[in-house]
C-alpha cells in the first residue's frame, strides 16, 4: 500500500488542493519553472494562505491578486499557463526579462486585465487568439519579441484597447482594421519586415505573407 | 633388519606426518593470532583467543574432525571493527569465512585468493571500501559470496566469472560502478544474483541471461541500466524473481517475458518503458506481484486479467500513460488481487468494472480521469481496507453503502465533483482512520453520526459547502490529529467538547460563518500546534486557558471578532506564525512575545492594541514580517527592531508613532517594504535609508516629516514604489536620484512643500505607470518635455503648483494617460490638441486656451488676410485633390487604407499624425469605468477610514485588507 504521508504543514498550505490559495499555488508553480538569479522571487513562500505578502504582488483588499510586477527581474523561463488562473488579475507586469516560448493561450481567461506588458522578451510563437476575451483590456504591449504568425482578427472586439505596441517582432500577414485597430498608429508595427500593411478585405487574404 | 628397517623407516615417516601435522595445526594457530591484531574487538569476543587454548575451541572457529585443520572462521555480528588482515591469506583450510555484520572497514586484501578451499564468503553489512579484489576470481570452490551492504566502488571486477560453482552472487547496497561483466554468463549454477542499489550503468548483458539458466532470482533495482530488456531473458525457465526497478530501462516489455512461467515476482517499476502491457504477462500463472509502475506505459490496462493471474495479489500499474475503461476482467470473482494501484493515469469511465473483485482490500485510482458515480454497491467489496480515489471526475453521491465495508480504514475522495450530503451511515465505520473528502461540492450537515468512527485521525472536509454546526460529539473522536473543515458554511459555536480530542495537532476551521466563543476546554488541546480560525465571527476574548497549550507554531485568528488581551497566545514558546490581523484586540502587546523565538511572521495589524511596542520584539531574530498597522500603538519606534536583521516587511502604518524616522532603519538591508505612514513621525528622512538596497515599497506619507530628500535615496535602485505624500517636506526634487529609481512605477510626492523646478530625469522613468503625483507643492518653472517620455503612465498630477510657460507639445505622447491634472498652475498657452480630451477641471485655474477650454482669442480673418498667393494656390490644390481623394473613398475606402500605409512605410514618418479620434473615447471612460479607479484608491485612503471605525465599534465588515 503506497502510503499517503501525513504531512500536516502541507496538507494544510501548500496542498494542491487548497483552492482558496489557487493563486498563490498558481504563482508558485510558474515559479518553480524559471530560472531567477537574482532571486527577486525568493519570497514567494506557497505554505503562507495567500500570496499577498510576496513581493511583486499586489492584492485588492479581498487579497486578490491585482498586480504582477516583474519588469527588468532577469527571470527566464516560459510564461506560465498558470497565470491564466489570476483571474483577478489587471496589471502583468513582464517586461524586459528573458521570458521565452510561446504566450499560453490561457491568458486570454483573465478577464479583468487592464495592462498586459511582455515588451522586450524573447518569445516566440503567434499572439493567441483568445486575447480575444480579454475585455477590460487597455494596454498591449507586445513588442520587442520574437513572435511570429498574424496578428489575430479576432482583437477587433477588443473595445476598451487604447494601446497595442507589436512593433519589433517577425509578424506577418495583414494588420486588422476594425474595433480599436482603427486607432493605433502605424509605428505599432513598425519593424515586422513581413507584416503586409492594413488588410484589403476580399482583395488579399488576412495571412498574406505569412 | 630388512623388516627392521622397514618399520623404522615407518615409523620415521610416522613421526614426520605427525610432526608435519603437528606443524600444520600450528601454522593454522599461528595465522589466527596474526589476524586477530586488526580486528578491533570492542566486546570482547576474541579474548579466548590465546595460545593457551586448543584454537578449534575458539570462539567463531571450526575444525576438522582431525582438529588439524580450520574449516570455518564465523564471526558474524560480534561487534568487530578495524580492518581484515591480510594474513587471512595464511588460513588456507578455510572452507567459510563469515565476518557479516560487524563494522569492519578498510578493503578486502588481495591475499583472500589463496583460500582456494574457500566454499562461503560473507562479508554484507560492513564498511567496507577500495575495489572487490579480482583475486576472489582465484577461488575455483565458491559457492556463495555475499559482500553486500558494503562501500565497495569502482567495476565488479570480470575474474568473478572463474568462480564457476557459484550459486550466490551478493553485492547489493554497494557504490558500484561500471557494467555488468559479460563473462558472467559462464556462471551456469548461479542461482541468486543480487546487485541492487549499486550504480552499475550498461545494458542488461544479453550473455547473462542466456548464460546462467539455473538463475532464480534476479535483482539488479535501483541501478542506472540502459537499453531493452534482453530477449534471452526467456532462457531463465527457472526464475521465480526479477526485480529490475528504478533503472533507466527502455523499449517495451519484451512478450518472451511469457515464458518465465515460474515467475512468481516482477518489478520493473521506475524505468522508461514504453508501449502496451503485452497479453502473453496473463500466462505468468504464478506470478503474485507485478509492478510496472512509473514508466511511460500506455494502453488499456485490460491486457490483463485475473482469470489467467489468479495467484496476482499485487498489482500495480501506477503513474504510466495508461487509458480507457476499467474492464470487468481485470479482477473477476475468483481472483487473488489485494492490492490494485493504477493511480497517475488517464483512465475514463466508472469503478463499475471491479465490483466482482471481492478480494481487493486496497485500491488506489486516484489522479485520473474517472466519472459516474461511486456505486452503490461499493459494499460487494468487503474486504475493502483502502479505498483512494481522489483527483478523478466522480459525481454524485456517496452512498449509503459505504457504511457497510467495515474493514475501511482509509477513505479519500478529495478532489471531485461529489454532491450530496454526507451519509449517516459513515459513522458504522469504527476502522476508518482517515477520511478525506475535501474539495468536493457536498452540502448538507456533517452528520453527528461522525462522532461514533472513533479510529479517525484526520478528517478532512475542506472545500465543501456543507452546512449546519459541528458535531457536538466531536470531542469522542479521541485519536484524531487532524481536523479541517476550512471554506464551508459552517455555523454555530465550536463545540466545546472538541477540548477532549486530546491528540489533536491540526484545527482548521477558517472561511467559516462560525460565531460564538472559543470554548475553555481548547486549553486541553496539548498536542495542538496548527490553528486557524481566520474568517470567520468568532468573538469573544480568548479564554486564559490557552496559555497552556505550549505546542502552539502557526496560528490564524485573522479577519473575526476577538477582544481583550493576546496574551493566553503566547504561551507557546513555539509560534511560528502569529496572525490576529483584523480583531479587536486591545491592551497592550505583552513582553511574552519574545518567547517565541522562531516566529517568522507576526501580524497584529487593523485592532485596537496601544501603548509602547515592548522591547522584547527585538528577540524575535528571525522575524520576516512585522505588521502592526492600523492600531494605537505610541511612543517611539523602539531601537530593538533593528535586531530583526531578517525583516523584510515592516508595517507600521495607521498609529500614533511619534518622534523620528530611525536612522538604524538602515541597517535593516533585506527590507523590501518600508510603511510608516499615517503616523506622527516629524524630523527628515535618514539618509540611512539608502542602505536598504532591497526596498521595494517606500511609503512614509501622512507624517510631519520636514527637511528635504536625501540624495542617498538615489541609491534605492530596485523602488518600485514611493510615496512622502502629506508630509512637510522641503527643497527641491533630488534629480541626482531621481534617475537611479528606474524601476519606479508609482511616485506620489504631492502635499509638500517642495521647491524648485521638476526635474527632467523623471522623464528617463519610463515604467512610471500608475501614477505620477507632485500635486500640491511649490514646483515652479515649466513642465519638461521629458515628461513625454512616460509613455506607460496612466495618471499625472501637477496641480496646485507654480508651473509656468505652455504644456509641451511631448506631452501628447502620453498614449496610457486617463488622468491628467494640471489645473492651478499660471501656465499659458496652447493646450495641444490629444489633450483636449481631457476634461476642461484638468486645466482649471490657468491661462490655458483651446479645448477643452474656450478657445484662444485669435481672429480668424486675420490670419487668411495674411496669406500669401503661393498658400491660397496651395488650398486650391489641396481643395481638388481632397475632393479626389473623397471620390476615391466613395470608390473604395479599402484602397485609400492602403495607399496610406505605402506611404507612411516608404517616407518612415516620423509624425504621430492623423489618428483622429485617440482621445473621444477616453474621457467617457476613464470616468465610466469606476472599477478601474478603484486599484490606486486603496493604499492611501484605506488608513484614516480604517482606523475610525475599528476604534469606534468592532462591528464593521471584515473586508478591510491584511
Amino acid at each position: 500500500m503506497a502510503p499517503i504521508p501525513m504531512l500536516l504543514v502541507l496538507l494544510f498550505a501548500a496542498s494542491p488542493a487548497s483552492s482558496s490559495n489557487s493563486e498563490g499555488e498558481a504563482l508558485h508553480a510558474w515559479r518553480a519553472r524559471l530560472t531567477d538569479p537574482t532571486n527577486v522571487l525568493q519570497s514567494w513562500d506557497p505554505t503562507l494562505v495567500n500570496p499577498c505578502t510576496w513581493f511583486h504582488v499586489t492584492c485588492d483588499p479581498q487579497n486578490r491578486v491585482i498586480r504582477l510586477d516583474l519588469g527588468n527581474s532577469n527571470i527566464s523561463g516560459p510564461i506560465g499557463s498558470e497565470l491564466g488562473r489570476l483571474e483577478h488579475l489587471q496589471y502583468l507586469e513582464l517586461y524586459r526579462n528573458n521570458l521565452k516560448g510561446k504566450i499560453p493561450a490561457e491568458l486570454g481567461n483573465l478577464k479583468n486585465l487592464i495592462s498586459m506588458d511582455l515588451y522586450g522578451n524573447h518569445l516566440q510563437g503567434e499572439i493567441p487568439k483568445s486575447f480575444a476575451k480579454l475585455k477590460s483590456l487597455r494596454f498591449l504591449r507586445l513588442n520587442n519579441n520574437k513572435l511570429t504568425g498574424s496578428i489575430p482578427r479576432e482583437l477587433v472586439v477588443l473595445s476598451n484597447l487604447k494601446i497595442l505596441d507589436v512593433s519589433n517582432n517577425d509578424l506577418c500577414g495583414t494588420i486588422p482594421i476594425g474595433g480599436p485597430f482603427a486607432n493605433f498608429p502605424l509605428q505599432s508595427f513598425d519593424n515586422n519586415s513581413r507584416l503586409n500593411g492594413p488588410e484589403l478585405q476580399g482583395l488579399v487574404p488576412y495571412d498574406f505573407g505569412c | 633388519m630388512a623388516t627392521m628397517e622397514r618399520s623404522s623407516m615407518l615409523l620415521a615417516f610416522c613421526a614426520l606426518w605427525s610432526l608435519a601435522a603437528l606443524a600444520e595445526s600450528a601454522v593454522n594457530y599461528a595465522h589466527l593470532l596474526d589476524v586477530r591484531p586488526d580486528f578491533v574487538d570492542p566486546r570482547g569476543v576474541l579474548s579466548g583467543w590465546s595460545p593457551g587454548f586448543d584454537p578449534c575451541g575458539w570462539r567463531g572457529v571450526t575444525c576438522s574432525e582431525s582438529k588439524n585443520h580450520v574449516l570455518a572462521l564465523n564471526l558474524s555480528g560480534c561487534g568487530l571493527s578495524g580492518t581484515l588482515s591480510s594474513k587471512i591469506g595464511g588460513l588456507r583450510s578455510l572452507e567459510t569465512l563469515d565476518l557479516s555484520s560487524n563494522s569492519l572497514s578498510g578493503s578486502i586484501p588481495s591475499e583472500i585468493g589463496m583460500l582456494k578451499n574457500l566454499k562461503q564468503l560473507l562479508l554484507y553489512s560492513n564498511s567496507l571500501s577500495g575495489h572487490i579484489p579480482p583475486e576472489l576470481g582465484l577461488l575455483k570452490s565458491l559457492k556463495v559470496l555475499r559482500i553486500g551492504d558494503n562501500s565497495f566502488s569502482g567495476a565488479i571486477p570480470s575474474q568473478l566469472s572463474n568462480c564457476i560453482e557459484l550459486e550466490v552472487l551478493g553485492i547489493a547496497y554497494c557504490q558500484l560502478s561500471g557494467g555488468i561483466p559479460p563473462e558472467f554468463n559462464n556462471l551456469s549454477k548461479l542461482k541468486i544474483l543480487n546487485m541492487e542499489k549499486n550504480r552499475l550503468g550498461g545494458t542488461a548483458p544479453e550473455e547473462l541471461f542466456s548464460g546462467c539458466n539455473a538463475l532464480r532470482v534476479v535483482s539488479m533495482a535501483d541501478n542506472m541500466l540502459q537499453g531493452e530488456i534482453p530477449s534471452s531473458v526467456r532462457e531463465l525457465a527457472e526464475l521465480r524473481t526479477l526485480n529490475l526497478a528504478n533503472n533507466h530501462i527502455s523499449g517495451s516489455i519484451p512478450p518472451e517475458l511469457g515464458k518465465l512461467t515460474s515467475l512468481n515476482y516482477l518489478n520493473l517499476l521506475g524505468n522508461k518503458l514504453t508501449g502496451t502491457l503485452p497479453p502473453v504477462l496473463n500466462q505468468l500463472t504464478e506470478l503474485r506481484v507485478l509492478d510496472l509502475s512509473s514508466n511511460n506505459l500506455s494502453g488499456t490496462i485490460n491486457a490483463i486479467s485475473t482469470m489467467h493471474l489468479k495467484n496476482l495479489t499485487y498489482l500495480v500499474l501506477s503513474n504510466n500513460h495508461f487509458e480507457g475503461s476499467i474492464s470487468s476482467d481485470l479482477c473477476t470473482e475468483s481472483s487473488s488481487l489485494q492490492n490494485l494501484f493504477v493511480a497517475g493515469n488517464s483512465l475514463t469511465g466508472t469503478v463499475e468494472g471491479l465490483l466482482s473483485c471481492g478480494s481487493l482490500r486496497s485500491l488506489d485510482l486516484s489522479n485520473n480521469t474517472l466519472t459516474g458515480t461511486i456505486p452503490s454497491e461499493i459494499d460487494s467489496l468487503v474486504n475493502l481496507e483502502n479505498l483512494v480515489l481522489h483527483n478523478n471526475s466522480l459525481t454524485g453521491g456517496l452512498p449509503p453503502q459505504i457504511g457497510n465495508l467495515s474493514n475501511l480504514q482509509m477513505l479519500s475522495l478529495f478532489h471531485n465533483g461529489i454532491t450530496g450530503r454526507i451519509p449517516v451511515e459513515i459513522g458504522k465505520l469504527q476502522r476508518l482512520q482517515l477520511l478525506y473528502l475535501y474539495e468536493n461540492q457536498m452540502s448538507g450537515g456533517i452528520p453527528d453520526e461522525i462522532a461514533n468512527c472513533t479510529g479517525l485521525e484526520e478528517l478532512d472536509f475542506f472545500g465543501n459547502n456543507l452546512s449546519g454546526s459541528i458535531p457536538e460529539m466531536i470531542g469522542n473522536l479521541k485519536n484524531l490529529e487532524l481536523l479541517q473543515l476550512r471554506q464551508n458554511g459552517l455555523t454555530g459555536r465550536i463545540p466545546p467538547s472538541l477540548g477532549y480530542c486530546a491528540r489533536l495537532q491540526a484545527l482548521a476551521l477558517a472561511d467559516n460563518r462560525l460565531s460564538g466563543e472559543l470554548p475553555a476546554s481548547f486549553g486541553l488541546l496539548a498536542e495542538l500546534s496548527l490553528v486557524t480560525l481566520y474568517n470567520n465571527s468568532l468573538r469573544g476574548p480568548l479564554p486564559e486557558s490557552l496559555s497552556s497549550l505550549k505546542n502552539l507554531s502557526f496560528v490564524n485568528l485573522s479577519h473575526n471578532k476577538f477582544n481583550g488581551s493576546i496574551s493566553p497566545l503566547l504561551g507557546s514558546n513555539s509560534i511560528v506564525k502569529l496572525d490576529l490581523t483584523d480583531n479587536c484586540f486591545s491592551g497592550e502587546v505583552p513582553s511574552a512575545i519574545g518567547g517565541s523565538r522562531n516566529m517568522t511572521r507576526l501580524r497584529l495589524g487593523q485592532n485596537l492594541l496601544s501603548r509602547r511596542i515592548p522591547n522584547e520584539i527585538g528577540q524575535l531574530r528571525w522575524l520576516d514580517l512585522l505588521d502592526l498597522s492600523f492600531n494605537n500603538f505610541e511612543g517611539n519606534i523602539p531601537i530593538e527592531i533593528s535586531n530583526c536583521s531578517r525583516l523584510k516587511h515592516l508595517l507600521l502604518a495607521g498609529n500614533g508613532f511619534s518622534g523620528e524616522v530611525p536612522a538604524w532603519l538602515g541597517t535593516l538591508n533585506a527590507l523590501g517594504e518600508l510603511d510608516l505612514s499615517s503616523n506622527q513621525l516629524t524630523g527628515g528622512i535618514p539618509p540611512e535609508l539608502g542602505n536598504c538596497s532591497s526596498l521595494l515599497k517606500l511609503c512614509l506619507q501622512d507624517n510631519s516629516l520636514s527637511g528635504s530628500i536625501p540624495a542617498e535615496l538615489g541609491q534605492l535602485t530596485s523602488l518600485n514604489v514611493i510615496n512622502l505624500q502629506l508630509n512637510n517636506l522641503t527643497g527641491s526634487i533630488p534629480a541626482a536620484a531621481v534617475k537611479h529609481w528606474q524601476k519606479l512605477y508609482e511616485l506620489r510626492l504631492s502635499e509638500n512643500y517642495f521647491t524648485g523646478g521638476i526635474p527632467p530625469e523623471i522623464g528617463e522613468l519610463v515604467e512610471l505607470q500608475v501614477m505620477l503625483d507632485l500635486s500640491k507643492n511649490q514646483l515652479s518653472g515649466g513642465i519638461p518635455w521629458s515628461l513625454g517620455k512616460l509613455t506607460k503612465l496612466e495618471r499625472l498630477n501637477l496641480s496646485f503648483n507654480q508651473l509656468d510657460g505652455q504644456i509641451p507639445e511631448s506631452l501628447q505622447q502620453l498614449t496610457s494617460l486617463h488622468r491628467l491634472d494640471l489645473s492651478e498652475n499660471p501656465l499659458s498657452g496652447e493646450i495641444p490638441e490629444k489633450l483636449s480630451v481631457f476634461p476642461a477641471s484638468s486645466f482649471a485655474g490657468t491661462h490655458l486656451c483651446d479645448a477643452p477650454l474656450s478657445s484662444c482669442a485669435k481672429p480668424m480673418d486675420g490670419k487668411m488676410a495674411r496669406l500669401s498667393n503661393a498658400a491660397v494656390a496651395g488650398i486650391v490644390v489641396a481643395i481638388v485633390s481632397t475632393s479626389a481623394v473623397v471620390c476615391m473613398v466613395l470608390l473604395c475606402m479599402l484602397v485609400k487604407v492602403w495607399s496610406k500605409w505605402m506611404e507612411v512605410s516608404v517616407s518612415n514618418s516620423d509624425s504621430d499624425a492623423g489618428e483622429e479620434g485617440f482621445g473621444e473615447k477616453e474621457g467617457v471612460q476613464g470616468g465610466a469605468n469606476g472599477k478601474y479607479w478603484k486599484v490606486e484608491a486603496m493604499k492611501t485612503v484605506g488608513s484614516s477610514e480604517k482606523q475610525s471605525s475599528a476604534s469606534e465599534t468592532c462591528t464593521v465588515d471584515k473586508d478591510g485588507g491584511n
